[in-house]
């Protein structure tokens, strides 16, 4: 029931921050129509770490509690995660053609997601390849508080790296209200849609984990 | 005994089997050597590009080398059921980690120290510079923090080979960043001063992950 | 409206992966959902026996 009223809800604010993406705001920077690709790739790049903190999260106290429904959460936002990370990194080819004239550059912002994404997929290659289930939780949990905690690590030293170079679009001084305005509320909508995705990916795992109980039963 | 007395006494076993077997440091040493030549040998008749790519090339190497060394660390353990005794014995594994990342890191060091002046001789670029080996002794202390870890996680999974790089290489990349920059920045002739924010990086990252890999240790190490 | 394609792009990217990942979970949640009702079926069957 409440997962349909987030739906509802999600609905309701992915069509206010599309009105508020394509009407609502004009055309502030020099770089044209593609600014607008902005208010995508920063909920999404938000959406790639909120998910990834909630992995830690769920791991941190798996590995204290042991209890399995805290591996369900971890390993569910680490899905959605993935899936997340996967489409910044296609928003950022996107993004890089017009503005530099390449479809991949080491933008200190891309090669960290890269990182990212990579990091995620040891998540589940350490899953896939462990000996048993349980085990195979154990391990990813360690993955995820070890991928974490570089993920600080990773930020400092891509950006002092690229940092000498600064891209020539990253808004000089503040930026202007209506963007900041359209840039929370996407947050704010795909935040809902990152809930809404965890919970339904939760309990598609309890479901799975039902009928491995069942299927015991039956034996 | 105290913590590091039985720390020693694990790095000294495995000292001692590799004074018998080899396996380890010529293994590691051999592979190295002809990563080395071959990198060389495509890139080095062209001295001014030798110098601009010999970081990256120097970085690449160490970073396979590190690979295939962990990849050695707790698999013969494993193997042999010797892995089994040492859980018995009446130590925390703790001990166990810290044991087993002195000895790797004393490999690697020994496999560096034949590596770099080999790389310097053959490429013609002066990596010998003080600046470059201490950057190699603190990159190196990064691998082996995060490596013994992945090392005994892997030992327990199938498909060992291809499971501990696929977990290793992406922890590491903002040391292997910081190492190349500082390299090339050494390269250059810049002062130490320059080089500080990249040490400061790296130093982090060794605190960092020795703590962390310490606190997780006992979960990756099953039997 | 030049570079109009890539702005299009990218929302068509999010938005196919977001909807394609969502139907995806939906579907196996239905197929989860009917093995389960299956199954307590058999299980009352045997239990009736």
């Amino acid at each position: 029931m409440k997962r349909n009223l987030l739906l509802a809800l999600g609905f309701v604010s992915v069509v206010i921050t599309l009105y508020l993406i394509f009407v609502w705001v004009p055309t502030i920077t020099e770089m044209g129509i593609v600014e607008r690709i902005f208010y995508l790739m920063v909920p999404m790049g938000w959406l790639a770490l909120l998910a990834f903190v909630v992995t830690f999260a769920g791991s941190v106290l798996f590995l204290v509690k042991k209890q399995d429904r805290w591996d369900f959460l971890a390993r569910s936002s680490a899905e959605i995660g993935i899936v997340f990370t996967t489409v910044t990194l296609f928003i950022g080819a996107i993004w890089a053609k017009p503005i530099w004239g390449v479809w991949w550059t080491w933008e200190a912002r891309l090669t960290a997601t890269m990182i990212l994404w990579f990091i995620y997929l040891s998540y589940f290659v350490v899953r896939s390849f462990a000996t048993d289930e349980h085990r195979g939780a154990v391990f990813a949990a360690v993955v995820a508080i070890v991928g974490l905690v570089d993920v600080p690590i990773i930020a400092l030293s891509t950006t002092l790296w690229r940092g000498m170079h600064p891209p020539a679009l990253v808004f000089k001084g503040d930026i202007a209200p209506e963007m900041l305005l359209v840039m929370l509320t996407s947050v704010g909508t795909f935040t809902i849609l990152y809930v809404f995705l965890l919970m339904l990916r939760v309990s598609v795992r309890r479901d799975e984990a039902e009928v491995q109980r069942l299927k015991e039963l039956d034996r | 005994m105290t913590f590091w007395n039985k720390v020693i006494a694990i790095t000294w076993k495995d000292w001692l089997s590799e004074m018998r077997t080899r396996e380890v440091v010529s293994s590691v040493l051999v592979f190295t050597l002809l990563v080395i030549l071959i990198f060389t040998l495509a890139f080095g008749a062209d001295r001014e590009l030798m110098t601009t790519v010999a970081p990256g090339i120097l970085w690449a190497t160490f970073a396979f080398a590190g690979v295939l060394s962990f990849s050695r660390s707790f698999v013969p353990e494993k193997e042999h059921g010797c892995l089994e005794g040492l859980m018995a014995a009446p130590i925390s594994r703790e001990v166990i980690y810290a044991g087993k990342g002195l000895s790797s890191l004393l490999f690697m060091l020994i496999v560096e120290a034949i590596a770099l002046p080999a790389f310097a001789f053959f490429s013609n670029v002066p990596v010998l510079s003080p600046q470059i080996i201490l950057v190699t002794f603190v990159t190196t202390v990064g691998f082996v923090a995060v490596g013994t870890l992945f090392s005994a996680l892997s030992a327990n999974t199938r498909a060992r080979e291809m499971v501990l790089p696929v977990l290793f290489l992406p922890i590491v990349i903002p040391i292997l960043i910081s190492a190349i920059k500082v390299s090339e920045l050494a390269l250059t002739g810049e002062p130490w001063s320059n080089l500080f924010t990249w040490f400061q990086i790296i130093g982090a990252f060794d605190l960092v992950f020795l703590a962390v890999s310490y606190l997780v240790f006992d979960f990756v190490i099953v039997e | 409206m030049e570079n109009g394609g890539y702005l299009f792009a990218a929302f068509a990217v999010v938005w196919a992966g977001v909807f394609a990942y969502a139907l995806f979970l939906s579907n196996k949640q239905g197929k989860l959902r009917q093995e389960i009702s299956l199954l307590k079926a058999k299980l009352e069957e045997k239990g009736t026996e």
